[in-house]
């Protein structure tokens, strides 16, 4: 065994490490309490979510043509207390989904189609755009950067 | 099994995945504490303030931008909140922590009583040094993941400063227990393998 005046600063850092975490480690009730924030919090955020619901929709707003024909454009606004989202769907080639929050502002904004979630951001204009969008039911949830408010909206089938 | 990483851990997070929060609590609650201990907070308060921290990842997990700094990330938020509380209390003098340890807790069944010995000494050397030279070493034995770069913003000094007053309070810590133990040489030497 080496002698304290033996050991280089390595050896002394290591030893005092082992011997602080010995002295002072971390609580479980520490680790327990920072694994609860996720539930907790989940839970205040379904309270604060606020549904976005549809005001306009291109599709039925507009003369019933041929049923089956699809328009290349979709447009679509979803209001909530506050927020509004303007959505575009652009089916020429890939389908792409193009959105617009009002007022302007950023945010972080998730695409659910099916199981697959896809997240994007809204910039300072408050526009956000997803690529390749399957068809089929798809659902919004935008958080925004300024208050964190959650905005949602239902089932939307594009 | 390969280690998931904190990029992919934070989207899954995301994306509602809470075991992945956990993988992250388990991977750097050891070094929030240390950082949040470094500034002497008491044990009541530090817990708040770890809370805080935690609470603000997952507020903002979405928006770390470079997840391979998340250990950077968590530091400099848990520095800014015992900043804050320290300038909420106006505590004029800091908590001795070392009052609080328990001191040879750990029973010394498979160990060395020599081993055991030089550890309380260690410990009781530490707690001579300077506030500065504690908080220092205590950053030093956080974690791999605390680097010179995330030292240097915690304790508001120079990066190019950390590394000579890493080896100045090492130094010291070795002087000051040479200094306490000078019979100590006896006990080591009998019990050398």
């Amino acid at each position: 065994m080496t002698k304290p005046q033996d050991w280089n600063d390595e050896e002394l850092l290591s030893r005092l490490g082992v011997v602080l975490d010995d002295a002072d480690p971390v609580p479980p009730e520490v680790v327990a309490a920072a694994k609860s924030v996720v539930p907790r919090l989940e839970l205040e955020l379904d309270v604060d979510t606020i549904m976005a619901e549809v005001v306009f929709d291109s599709a039925s707003d507009e003369l019933v043509g041929v049923r089956g024909t699809r328009e290349a454009t979709r447009e679509l606004t979803l209001s909530a207390p506050g927020v509004e989202i303007e959505l575009v769907v652009l089916s020429d080639g890939a389908r792409r989904l193009v959105g617009q929050l009002v007022p302007p502002q950023t945010g972080t904004v998730e695409l659910t189609s099916g199981q697959v979630v896809r997240t994007t951001h809204a910039d300072h204009l408050g526009r956000f755009t997803f690529l390749e969008v399957p068809e089929g039911p798809i659902r919004l949830s935008c958080r925004l950067d300024a208050d964190g408010q959650v905005v949602q909206t239902n089932w939307l089938v594009i | 099994m390969t280690e998931r990483t904190v990029a992919d851990l934070l989207a899954a997070v995301v994306h509602g995945d809470h075991t992945a929060f956990d993988v992250i609590v388990d991977r750097y609650v050891r070094l929030v504490w240390s950082v949040i201990r470094s500034f002497r907070l008491d044990g009541e308060t530090a817990k708040d303030v770890s809370q805080t921290v935690w609470t603000r990842l997952y507020v903002h997990c979405g928006k770390i931008r470079q997840p391979e700094r998340l250990a950077g990330w968590l530091s400099t938020t848990a520095k800014n909140e015992c900043v804050r509380v320290l300038r909420e209390q106006r505590r004029q003098v800091p908590t001795d922590m070392t009052d609080e340890w328990a001191l040879g807790s750990t029973p010394a069944s498979d160990e060395s009583i020599v081993e055991d010995e030089m550890r309380r000494e260690l410990l009781e050397a530490f707690a001579e040094l300077s506030a500065d030279c504690q908080q220092l070493l205590r950053l030093l034995t956080a974690d791999d993941d605390l680097d010179y770069t995330a030292i240097a913003e915690i304790i508001d000094r120079p990066i190019g400063s950390i590394g000579p007053t890493r080896a100045r309070c090492l130094d010291r810590l070795r002087r000051i227990m040479v200094r306490r133990a000078p019979t100590g040489d006896e006990v080591m030497d009998s019990r050398e393998e």
